[in-house]
């Protein structure tokens, strides 16, 4: 027992959560904005496939790891674009659209992978570039806390500042309120004037960006290379981080902290004398957990509504 | 006039596949007018090129073959791709063709291929990396097993050595690691050498285990990674695929030592990442271009032992150790000393490993839990 705190309480793990929980964020973060608009972006997985391996292509290409990482986000915002197009002018169902873009995805990369670097399994030929390290200064010299949160990678900082940046911009921007407007009543929010399709296309934009960064991570900060399938349903972690989260940001911040933190439990507590079976369970194990601890909040708070009104009723 | 046209058209239709029909016979019909016979030899890989591991390796046997027999043989690959429901189809087509010998490999297939051996009695067939279950007569299938856990031993007392040498990145703590790709036995006769190696050369030695649970999610492997070099691993095995390259890159990030899999891993980043290469004191070698090369030849002769499972070590050249510039830079002379007298004494059958076939799982449990750290 000794040996599992030792593991917890270690700065190398904290570390660890952190740059588990990047990838994670960034595309909870992208579900939630389209979440808010009222469109469920489940393409978060092929977008971030797919931003991935941009972004290796243009970094190796050009040498910078910036440009790649722009281009990523770049086409990352296209696909998400695309989506709408494909939802909003031409009327398909969201779903199957997104289960298309992931299933393009998954061949596709592989396709244009054998193409650039002649291989279809990893990027190792290509000369990629990896995004760059921030010591932070003052705060790396802290015992204990400074090894946990100085020396991540530059998006790690990026992703859990984008948690204040969504915040602001959906709460304190009037765009952000006409996201929410549509999101909520689209008929309501078109009778004062409020464009639906054009909201819902800057917020699957943004979405796929978000996305975008995430995939950039997988391949430009925690691996050095592209890999066939490498984002391995982070993309679909993350839709169940949003939901558990209760569609806010910080709320997936949280729970993207805490998937982190089970996954990182996981992978160190294989060490130890436990069952392989009992630990690869524990990521799962915990958002079972997670959900039913929301829903009984949920479910107290509409009762607790309900009982107000009532009382209402009878004075 | 339209009736004319539509009518022309419908006419075109149904002679359509008369007319490719027609062309293609004569196709076939040339080689067959040729006296020697060819022997048509087809791979089958339920996976896709480009895994740096065993399905590049058959894919560079079939180019062996080709290069050794010439026009004698007429080869192909087939990528059935990862996608489960078209493996057994394609078997079925390709059993149906004018094949002689149709090759598969890993233990996925072994069912299909018990099945569709047992209907096709005059075609010969090779698994490599399984055997197939011989209670059931099978008289036309050559199954190919690979002592990895044997070469494994040989990397394991490598890994020993150094944790306990004075290398420059090996720590005081005699703690080595291994990296899987999942929990299942050709994984675990790895593990199992490795252990045994570990333990022969240092029965002090620890080894810190895990499991990705995927051969495909690189990222989690360098986090596991990760986790066993900061508890003080300070050389690690991997063992899992495409997922396993992520070993390599925790390597470089810890600055520790790394021991490669089934091809020579240090040859994929020497190019492009020399930095990372050079930590990669050697791979393990499963060589399944040599064992297809092999068998052919085997075939050719009238010697390939047909209802039978063979397992192939180092003497067969089944299984090595890349002995690379890298390995011979590296690794000190009293190390490499070490690793010549493991495989010296296994090729004499002085030593002889374990393996992970057939052991129950409380076995496996416990010979796990006697070496965790």
């Amino acid at each position: 027992m000794s040996a599992f705190f030792d593991i917890i309480f270690s700065s190398h793990f904290g570390y660890s959560v952190l740059r588990v929980s990047t990838p994670i964020l960034f595309a909870a973060l992208g579900a939630l904005i389209s979440d808010k608009a009222g469109v469920i972006n489940i393409a978060l997985e092929g977008i971030m496939l797919i931003s991935a391996l941009t972004g290796v292509i243009f970094s190796a290409i050009t040498g910078s790891a910036f440009f790649g990482l722009f281009m990523a986000v770049l086409f990352g915002g296209l696909v998400g674009l695309s989506l709408g197009y494909f939802s909003l002018n031409l009327k398909t169902n969201v779903i199957l659209a997104a289960v298309a873009i992931n299933l393009i995805a998954i061949g596709g990369t592989v396709f244009i992978l054998y193409l650039v670097a002649g291989d279809k399994g990893i990027s190792s030929s290509l000369a990629s570039k990896v995004l760059p390290k921030i010591n932070i200064p003052l705060l790396q010299n802290i015992p204990g806390i400074g090894p946990i949160f100085s020396g991540h990678n530059v998006l790690t900082y990026l992703a859990f500042l984008s948690v204040l940046f969504i915040w602001f911009f959906l709460y304190k921007t009037p765009l952000g309120l006409r996201i929410r407007a549509v999101g909520e009543n689209e008929h309501a929010a078109d009778s004062v004037g409020i464009s639906v399709v054009k909201t819902r296309y800057i917020a699957l934009t943004i979405s796929g960006i978000l996305a975008g960064f995430g995939g950039a991570y997988m391949s430009m900060g925690y691996v050095s290379w592209f890999s066939r399938d490498m984002v391995a349903g982070r993309g679909f972690i993350a839709l169940a981080a949003e939901a558990m989260g209760g569609a806010t940001p910080i709320g997936c911040m949280l729970t993207s902290l805490l998937f982190g933190f089970f996954d990182a439990l996981a992978n160190s507590l294989q060490l130890l004398k436990i069952p392989y079976e009992f630990v690869s369970m524990l990521p799962y194990v915990a958002t079972v957990v997670g959900l039913v601890i929301y829903t009984i909040r949920k479910t107290e708070k509409i009762r607790r509504i309900q009982e107000k009104a009532a009382e209402g009723g009878n004075a | 006039m339209k009736k004319l046209i539509v009518v022309s058209l419908l006419v075109l239709l149904v002679l359509m596949p008369v007319l490719i029909g027609c062309q293609k016979k004569a196709e076939v019909a040339e080689p067959a007018v040729e006296a020697e016979p060819v022997l048509k030899v087809v791979n089958l890989l339920n996976g896709v090129l480009g895994d740096k591991s065993f399905f590049d390796s058959a894919a560079a046997g079939m180019d062996l073959i080709k290069a050794e027999y010439g026009d004698k043989v007429e080869v192909k690959t087939i990528e059935m791709t990862y996608e489960q429901t078209k493996w057994e189809p394609t078997l079925l087509d390709i059993a149906d063709e004018d094949w002689d010998i149709i090759i598969v490999g890993t233990w996925q297939m072994t069912e299909m291929l018990q099945e569709v051996a047992a209907d096709y009695p005059e075609k010969r067939f090779f698994i490599y990396d399984t055997a197939v279950d011989y209670s059931l007569g099978l008289e036309n299938v050559y199954s190919i097993l690979y002592s990895q856990n044997e070469a494994s031993f040989v990397a394991g007392a490598m890994a020993a050595a150094i944790t306990k040498s004075d290398m420059p990145l090996a720590n005081g703590d005699k703690v080595i690691g291994f990296l899987g790709g999942m929990d299942i036995p050709v994984i675990n006769d790895f593990l199992v050498g490795y252990i045994e190696g570990a333990q022969y050369v240092d029965p002090g030695t620890k080894v810190a285990i895990s499991y990705i649970g995927s051969f495909s999610d690189s990222a989690k492997g360098k986090e596991m990674a990760l986790a066993q070099y900061n508890m003080g691993v300070d050389i690690g095995y991997n063992v899992a695929g495409q997922a396993g390259l992520g070993q390599l890159d925790a390597a470089k990030d810890m600055d520790r030592y790394a021991i490669g899999v089934d091809s020579d891993q240090a040859a994929i980043f020497v190019e492009t990442d020399p930095a990372k290469a050079a930590l990669i004191t050697t791979s393990v070698l499963k060589r399944v271009d040599q064992s297809l090369l092999r068998a052919v030849k085997l075939h050719m002769e009238g010697k390939a032992p047909y209802g039978e499972a063979e397992v192939l070590g180092f003497a067969e050249q089944g299984v090595g150790l890349a002995k690379n510039d890298i390995y011979e830079e590296l690794v000190p002379a009293e190390i490499k000393a070490i690793v010549d007298e493991a495989e010296k004494k296994i090729r004499n059958g002085e030593i002889t490993v374990s393996s992970a076939f057939g052991m129950d799982s409380d076995a496996m449990n416990n010979l796990r839990n006697s070496v965790k750290p």
